[in-house]
């Protein structure tokens, strides 16, 4: 596969995953931060290409580096997890206060906000685990090969994401 | 432990979908401009055509440096599939209209030498140093893997002087057609349709009487 071909077919996906993956709110600022990792991503991709063994999975190797920038970016950010929680609650908030709908509308709506923002609180490598799997629809052996972990070890992490927003969400209620 | 996912789970599972949602397009759209800006600026260039020749349909690709791959036999996705894949590729026949040309004059006895840059860039430094005594081979000549090992300065190499020939990336240009095996035995040519290309080449080239040497396959 081509390199520009690799922007073409992946980008999209790959900008998608940090988009979740950071828990970005829906504001230019929040765009921009994830712009700015994905072409970093793209950027090592390139730098790296060459090594990549003819017949590799270069979705999966994406993931990875993609993965890897958002642990570098995670690290970098001092109470990240707290401060991007903000940045969500206040863009959703506004958003309801905009367009106001049906009552009923609201509350799934937030149950749905308060399930995202749950996940923004998990351990970096639940919440990678977490979003390949069900967000991104990654099977459990190339999530392990993002994740640099064993498949049981992959899936343990998926399991233990959902039990810690499950206990959450019921301690709510 | 197991880590099957309830029934309570998929719901939860569910949520999480439905809560998370894609960002927005205008932002997935500039990011991708944005990456397609970059690389345009940042990849090299590589540019490539193809001409009808005695030998079959050639392909030819050069790069900022010089002509970077010649290739014969095979199709055209197939050539191009091979090309750096880090580079942006432009189908060019005037770009590469310099090459070409002079491929039209040999074949047409009119030229009996090459006069173009080369970038051998991907290859190793012995690897490049054997292409390059290569060129010194006259057309209408042969030498044998031992003698152009001897020009190296490796007598005792010809192994890897063969194995270096086989990973040329600019055959006809860089003359590997015009090296046999001691024995008269023909070698090996991985261009075109093989040794058969190789005898034709070295036929037309004057070198190879059409009945002088056995028709044996080598490597």
């Amino acid at each position: 596969m081509r390199f520009e071909q690799l922007i073409e077919q992946y980008h999209d996906e790959i900008f998608a995953y940090l988009w979740r993956l950071l828990g970005k709110a829906s504001s230019r600022d929040g765009a921009a931060d994830v712009e700015d990792l994905t072409q970093d991503v793209f950027l090592r991709a390139y730098q790296n290409f060459e090594r990549l063994r003819a017949g590799s999975n270069h979705r999966a190797w994406l993931y990875k580096i993609a993965t890897n920038c958002a642990y570098s970016r995670f690290r970098g950010t001092r109470n990240g997890r707290g401060r991007l929680l903000r940045l969500k609650d206040t863009a959703i908030d506004e958003a309801l206060e905009r367009s106001p709908s049906s009552a009923e509308a609201v509350a799934k709506s937030r149950l749905a906000q308060r399930v995202r923002n749950l996940t923004n609180s998990l351990p970096t490598k639940q919440k990678a685990a977490l979003v390949l799997r069900y967000l991104q629809e990654l099977d459990y052996a190339e999530i392990a090969a993002i994740m640099n972990c064993s498949e049981p070890s992959a899936r343990a992490n998926v399991y233990q994401a959902l039990r810690c927003l499950r206990a959450a969400l019921s301690e709510e209620r | 432990m197991s880590h099957r996912i309830s029934r309570k789970d998929f719901s939860l599972v569910k949520r999480l979908r439905s809560g998370a949602g894609l960002p927005p397009a205008d932002a997935a759209c500039h990011s991708r401009q944005r990456i397609r800006d970059w690389f345009a600026t940042a990849a090299p260039v590589i540019h490539w055509g193809a001409m009808d020749a005695p030998v079959g349909r050639i392909f030819v690709a050069a790069s900022g440096q010089g002509l970077c791959a010649l290739n014969f036999g095979v199709e055209e996705q197939e050539f191009v599939r091979r090309l750096d894949p880090r580079a942006r590729l432009d189908s060019s026949p005037s770009a590469v209209a310099p090459i070409t040309g002079q491929l039209k004059e040999y074949f047409a006895r009119e030229r009996f030498h090459f006069e173009l840059p080369l970038d051998l860039s991907g290859l190793t430094p012995f690897q490049c140093s054997v292409l390059e005594t290569l060129l010194r081979i006259p057309l209408g000549e042969v030498w044998t893997y031992r003698r152009l090992a001897g020009e190296l300065g490796r007598p005792r190499s010809s192994r890897p002087v063969g194995q270096a020939l086989a990973h040329n990336p600019i055959p006809i240009i860089i003359p590997c057609h015009r090296v046999i095996a001691s024995d008269g035995n023909l070698g090996g040519y991985s261009g075109g349709f093989g040794i058969e290309t190789k005898r034709w080449l070295l036929r037309f080239e004057g070198a190879l009487p059409p009945a002088s040497v056995p028709e044996g396959k080598g490597r």
